[in-house]
């Protein structure tokens, strides 16, 4: 009941903004379409800004924006719209989530538009932000071009200074190191701990560092199989570790970005020195630390590796074909040198283009401003997700929801990574 | 008509594989026997130890609370009314305010623990306490429904059984006993079908409060189904779910009623 109730009301809304959508553009004046977007706070701020600079820098085009919850929630809008053929001209989805969503058919061939009259440069694309650099296709030919990066982020860790320093304590640069400074940066009175040395989400993101830090990777190179439970148990063995027997990192409670804003805000608050999240937040945590603050690489195994998020502007292949023109007119624009710099100064996220990082205005900011250019550095070691449209099952539904269950000593790290992969293998092995 | 074609309409889709976008795939019971060998009996359990804790509580809280507060004054009207309107209030805005009552760092709750020198208990963040945690928030904020309800049976039980069983020297607990009790049955077997049921629609509270965690100790029923259908966009398993709770339900009501008529006094 409940469900039919949702469902016809994710469907009136789609209706409703198709109608919206269809309105003007029967009477004459710009094409109007619409960008659905999963941003809050200050990056809804930004985008809307964004937004109204476009429409205010041509007439042919007008582009409508809305919030549509955080990423999993906007997915499920984009589905119900896609299946009442209401999908709007524009959105963007999380890069996980691309391969599943391409396979369903939803996603227009950006090639045609970006080699068109009305093209864009994709040489200037920086490595490491791109569709073909965020993917391992695992053997198989590449897909055609879908996405193109919006806002990217990639996990870093973040330190109080202050507090480092007080306790004449070094930045951390391998897990050894990690976990010693945890220990330093303790404070605890009595049963009560006041400060806890680190602090992470227990979140498939910062797993999938670990996992490619300790050496192991989330399936087997031709993707058949899942190939992370050794080196995924360790993973998840150092956070069990630190949690339970060295009691020096913070769990924060909550599910999905619940425990990311915990962490920020136990981060800021000074209730612990050393995070990991997101170069997302690096604006945020800038302009509301009250110490000194320092973002450096995640401390390595093995070697030092990162996955990259945040997300990839798509349009719908159902959209008009006038609105699919209008979206790309938008897309092309957003994803413009001067526009990358100042989405990226404005939040934290990085810059995409290569002609932006070596601008000299983005080379002054990071002279000014030099924790702005560790996500950029650390590009470097970024690892590819695989290219199956298992990966977003593997994400929500095999690795994310269990990972808890270590931590709290429901189950044994081996347990719950056991459990994983079998599941995993049942996804990847389902017919494509 | 309006009832029955969504039961019908999902015990449709619970026999194809559907994520909404792609085509639909026809894979006959598989959605059903993939409930019967995962993580669905912990929902189950969930759901029964959620849908008990609450109903007993409730209802008996609803009781006493009747009991003690069954007279015309003022002050009495003054706490009914108290009582019931957190019953009104959204549960939105109740979840919220309990999320911050019991913080385990800066909570009311947490504040009053460490002046009494208990230690902080992580209510939410706790697997075996965070069950419980939301079936006293669900308790806290339903009380005002069993207690009008039972007031409003408690006047409807004439004076003069009272006063006759006063002149025959009964105490206030055989009057409770042997006169209350009794004709208050359809008051409580009505509570016992509605309360149930509203129970087993518990949604809100878990996905402000806790979104079904730690791992999985808060996932109940209708939470299951809404994470199937819209976080995993598994169509199908989630309708398999919403047949099996159309069936659970009718069949439980059908029993309660059956076990009560026999001990229900309709009249005094």
């Amino acid at each position: 009941m409940m469900r039919r109730a949702m469902a016809l009301v994710l469907i009136a809304g789609a209706l409703a903004t198709a109608w919206v959508a269809a309105g003007p553009a029967a009477a004459q004046g710009p094409i109007v379409a619409q960008f659905w977007y999963s941003f809050g706070g200050t990056n809804r701020e930004v985008t809307e800004a964004h937004i109204k600079r476009f429409n205010e820098s041509q007439s042919k085009y007008r582009i409508e924006g809305t919030f549509q919850g955080d990423y999993f929630e906007a997915l499920a809008k984009i589905r119900a719209a896609a299946a009442t053929k209401t999908a709007p001209a524009a959105f963007h989805v999380i890069g996980e989530a691309v391969p599943q969503l391409a396979a369903s058919g939803l996603f227009e061939n950006l090639e045609p538009y970006a080699k068109g009259p009305n093209g864009t440069d994709l040489e200037d694309f920086l490595p490491g932000q791109t569709q073909n650099t965020y993917f391992d296709y695992l053997g198989k030919p590449a897909a055609p071009l879908m996405v193109l990066p919006f806002f990217r982020s990639t996990p870093i860790l973040y330190y109080n200074a202050d507090m480092l320093a007080a306790k004449g304590v070094k930045v951390p640069a391998t897990w050894d190191e990690l976990r010693d400074a945890a220990g330093k940066l303790t404070v605890r009175e009595g049963s009560e701990t006041k400060v806890y040395g680190f602090e992470v989400p227990v979140d498939w993101w910062f797993w999938f560092a670990l996992l490619h830090e300790a050496g192991g990777s989330l399936v087997t190179p031709d993707g058949k199989k899942a190939a992370f439970r050794e080196k995924g148990t360790e993973a998840l063995q150092f956070w069990v570790d630190l949690v339970n027997k060295d009691k020096t990192m913070k769990r924060p409670p909550g599910k999905d970005y619940n425990a990311w804003t915990v962490t920020n805000t136990d981060f800021l608050s000074g209730k612990v020195a050393m995070i990991y999240t997101s170069t997302a937040f690096l604006n945020h945590m800038t302009e509301n630390a009250k110490f000194k603050l320092g973002t450096a690489f995640l401390p390595g195994k093995v070697k030092q590796a990162v996955p990259t998020g945040g997300t990839f502007f798509v349009i719908a292949r159902d959209a008009p074909p006038a609105q699919k023109e209008a979206g790309w007119a938008f897309i092309k624009w957003m994803t413009e040198p001067a526009q990358t710099i100042s989405l990226s100064k404005a939040t934290g996220y990085m810059p995409i283009r290569t002609s932006a990082v070596n601008s000299p205005e983005m080379q002054a900011f990071y002279r000014q401003n030099p924790n702005y250019k560790t996500a950029i550095d650390q590009l470097r070691t970024a690892q590819r997700f695989p290219y199956t449209p298992a990966l977003i099952e593997i994400q929500r539904e095999v690795i994310q929801p269990n990972l808890e269950a270590a931590v709290l000593g429901i189950k044994t790290a081996a347990e719950v990574m056991q459990a994983a992969e079998a599941k995993a293998n049942e996804f990847l092995a389902k017919p494509q | 008509m309006v009832y029955l074609y969504p039961v019908a309409y999902s015990a449709w889709v619970s026999l194809y594989e559907w994520d909404l976008v792609m085509p639909a795939r026809w894979v006959g019971m598989a959605n059903y026997r993939a409930l019967a060998s995962g993580e669905f009996w912990d929902v189950v359990v969930n759901t029964a130890q959620y849908s008990v804790g609450v109903v007993a509580l409730s209802q008996a809280a609803g009781l006493v609370l009747a009991v003690l507060l069954n007279d015309r004054t003022r002050l009495g009207a003054l706490f009914q009314a108290s009582i019931f309107s957190s019953y009104v209030v959204s549960w939105v805005a109740v979840s919220l305010l309990w999320i911050w009552l019991l913080d385990p760092q800066y909570g009311l709750v947490a504040h009053l623990l460490r002046l009494v020198g208990l230690p902080a208990v992580n209510w939410l963040g706790d697997h075996r306490l965070a069950l419980p945690s939301l079936v006293l928030v669900t308790v806290w904020k339903t009380v005002g429904y069993p207690m009008i309800i039972y007031l409003a049976g408690l006047q409807a039980i004439p004076g003069d059984l009272y006063e006759a069983a006063a002149l025959d020297g009964a105490g206030g607990w055989q009057r409770f006993r042997h006169i209350t009790w009794p004709l208050l049955t359809p008051t409580t077997l009505f509570l016992l079908i509605t309360l149930t049921i509203t129970s087993f629609q518990g949604f809100d509270i878990v996905k402000i409060m806790t979104q079904g965690g730690p791992v999985t100790a808060t996932v109940i029923y209708v939470y299951y189904i809404y994470e199937q259908a819209f976080q995993y966009f598994k169509l199908g398993k989630a309708s398999a779910a919403v047949v099996l709770f159309f069936i659970a339900i009718v069949a439980l009501t059908f029993a309660q009623w059956r076990i009560f008529r026999r001990r229900v006094h309709y009249t005094a």
